[in-house]
């Protein structure tokens, strides 16, 4: 096989994937580097699922190869079963065993993964992964006993304790609620990043994106039509899918006394529930070497990388420096362009990143707004939400 | 929420199911019963029943799990035809199951002679009793089973797979666990149904006491025979009510535990 010929040698999965089924046609090319975690961003029904069907070899694509560190998995003529890939899947529903514990599940993962642990050793094993994911005491629960989020907890760390190379996530925080999901998103976050796994996440949800991916990838009717990271594919929308995605202000930048400091220096105020995730000093677990820099001494420490996201909607724009504002981020800034947007009038507005602001078409002729005027912005610290990357 | 209307039917409909029973409660001998049961004509058919229909419980096992699952796995129009053909000796009349065993089996009959030249004969012996039972029974286990399969899906096998599980593990250690209340359900009706047959193990294996006589061919016989009375016949039918009853309780008892 001359497969891997032309490919990026430092690819850990490389994939080249053509399927038809009825009106629907898929190919796709994409890479995965070593301890890489890529996020498949795409609207319903783009493929995205089937993509990670294709790479878990639950479905045979009609031609194309998936090379997992130079060996081959697909191939024509050559299918390696699901349970020799070593390519976990963890998807939106958890899928515990129900006739199993909490215990047991996640030592199955260690006795038939790559760990082949014996019965004796996989329970303890299995201990420690519940401890990892905060799960500690609740190994005997079956899992009807258990909370949606302790499902998913669960599943999270079955999935990892079957060490697998790479692991594909299918929106697995789209059966959660609300309140639970940002936990379950971090925690993910945090065990991807501690055990080194490469990953492989479907969702479309942009947070998704930005919390958990390093890089970006866009899916629209079978096919790539976007690749980078987070910030650059949003700031440069390429379809009508990723601009209501880009519909979010997203900044990435440093973590600063419980604010985001954007690339050019401008300070972002965040919510105060998402202050707290902020401060250095709160790592949700004590991990070394998992990439929380400084986490031991505030003082000297090395800013963490944060990002911030708000809506359009929410910046308010004024003629002049707002004097008895509420709002603790102000900032003045150029217009850059004035368009059209999904719910009224979208003005960028210069700086690192730019900035997005909708307003109606009647305010921006009541201020009198044109391309090159300076305006001043601002935004309630309440409105913008905080992640950690 | 119930229209009271529909309590009507209800009652009559119990009542057919267990006043039958009480009438036969009602002719028991009380009094002759110990010796009625402990006499050989009881024990030794009882005996008989419970070895042949537990044996034929174990085949049905043995070969309608896998059957179970490769129809539940199959593209729909296979599983249908298949499912059809395990169905039809469901709504066969016992006695047609019997005279096709016969013909199939018996002397003259397709696999029956290959097997007189090997110098094996099946009818009216003990195995032709255990095939009679299994052919009557297997359909119960397998749309049992089937059923439970099918319900269950494939998405754990597939998680199973993805963590690095093989099949015969996740046969094993997922599957048969997740349809393990269909699969009992399936057990227990088959072993009912077993101990029950009559029809094809009457034509096919015949009544020879000690070889084929199982429990209802016992009461056919004591119902029947010249100059004995019923009461036999009613002792034995009380017997087998009552090893039904206790299987069910057994079975009942034991499924609550799993399930608590």
């Amino acid at each position: 096989m001359t497969a891997t010929l032309g490919q990026d040698v430092t690819a850990l999965l490389a994939a080249n994937l053509q399927l038809t089924r009825g009106g629907f046609t898929l190919d796709v090319q994409l890479t995965l580097a070593p301890g890489e975690v890529l996020a498949l961003l795409g609207p319903n029904g783009s493929g995205k699922s089937t993509v990670l069907d294709l790479l878990a070899g639950l479905a045979t694509p009609d031609t194309g190869t998936v090379t997992l560190d130079g060996a081959t998995l697909t191939a024509p003529g050559r299918l390696v079963a699901p349970e020799n890939r070593a390519i976990g899947l963890l998807g939106q529903e958890p899928l515990l065993f129900p006739h199993l514990s909490a215990r047991a599940n996640v030592a199955f993962a260690l006795r038939v993964g790559e760990a082949q642990l014996n019965a004796a050793s996989a329970r303890v094993q299995a201990d420690r992964w519940l401890d990892r994911v905060g799960l500690a005491g609740l190994g005997n629960s079956l899992p009807g006993a258990l909370s949606g989020g302790q499902q998913q907890r669960v599943a999270l760390a079955r999935a990892l304790a079957a060490g697998p190379r790479v692991l594909l996530l299918d929106e697995p925080m789209a059966a959660l609620d609300a309140e639970t999901a940002p936990f379950i998103r971090q925690l993910i976050r945090e065990q991807l990043a501690e055990t080194g796994t490469s990953a492989i996440i479907v969702t479309h949800d942009i947070v998704d994106a930005v919390v958990l991916a390093h890089r970006v990838a866009v899916l629209h009717h079978g096919a790539l039509i976007d690749e980078g990271t987070t910030a650059a594919v949003l700031a440069a929308p390429q379809n009508p899918f990723v601009a209501a995605l880009a519909g979010v202000n997203l900044v990435v930048g440093t973590a600063q006394n419980g604010a985001v400091v954007a690339p050019d220096g401008r300070t972002f105020w965040v919510r105060p529930a998402d202050a707290a995730a902020l401060s250095p000093a709160t790592p949700a677990r004590e991990a070394p070497g998992s990439g929380a820099p400084g986490s031991g001494a505030p003082a000297s420490a090395a800013p963490a990388p944060v990002a911030a996201v708000f809506r359009p909607a929410s910046v308010v724009v004024h003629t002049e420096q707002p004097r008895h504002a509420s709002p603790r981020n102000v900032w003045s800034a150029r217009v850059r362009s004035i368009e059209p947007g999904s719910g009224g009038v979208r003005l960028r507005t210069s700086g690192d990143p730019e900035v997005i602001a909708e307003l109606t078409p009647a305010a921006v002729a009541d201020l009198g707004l044109q391309v090159g005027s300076t305006v001043w912005l601002s935004v309630k610290a309440t409105d913008v939400s905080a992640y950690r990357r | 929420m119930i229209p009271r209307l529909l309590y009507v039917p209800a009652s009559i409909g119990l009542a057919l199911l267990v006043l039958p029973l009480a009438g036969l409660l009602l002719k028991v001998d009380w009094p002759a019963l110990p010796a009625l049961l402990l006499s050989p004509e009881a024990l030794q058919p009882l005996g008989l029943s419970l070895v042949t229909a537990s044996v034929s419980t174990l085949l049905c096992l043995l070969l309608g799990v896998p059957l179970a699952v490769v129809i539940a796995r199959s593209k729909p129009r296979a599983a249908g035809l298949l499912r059809a053909l395990v169905t039809v000796p469901l709504v066969l009349p016992p006695l047609v199951g019997g005279i096709a065993l016969l013909a199939l089996l018996g002397r003259g009959g397709v696999l029956g002679n290959t097997l007189e030249l090997a110098g094996l004969r099946i009818p009216f012996t003990t195995a032709a009793v255990v095939i009679a039972q299994t052919f009557v029974a297997l359909p119960f286990l397998v749309i049992a089973v089937e059923g439970a399969l099918r319900t269950a899906g494939i998405r754990y096998e597939r998680v199973a797979a993805t963590l690095g599980a093989g099949r015969g593990t996740v046969f094993a250690r997922i599957t048969l666990p997740l349809v393990g209340p269909g699969l009992l359900a399936g057990t227990v009706l088959s072993f009912a149904r077993a101990l029950g047959e009559f029809g094809a193990t009457a034509l096919f294996a015949g009544n020879q006491v000690g070889v084929t006589r199982t429990m209802p061919l016992a009461i056919y016989t004591a119902f029947n025979g010249s100059g004995v009375t019923t009461d036999q016949a009613v002792a034995l039918s009380l017997l087998l009510i009552a090893v039904a009853v206790i299987i069910l309780v057994l079975v009942g008892t034991r499924r609550a535990s799993v399930l608590s």
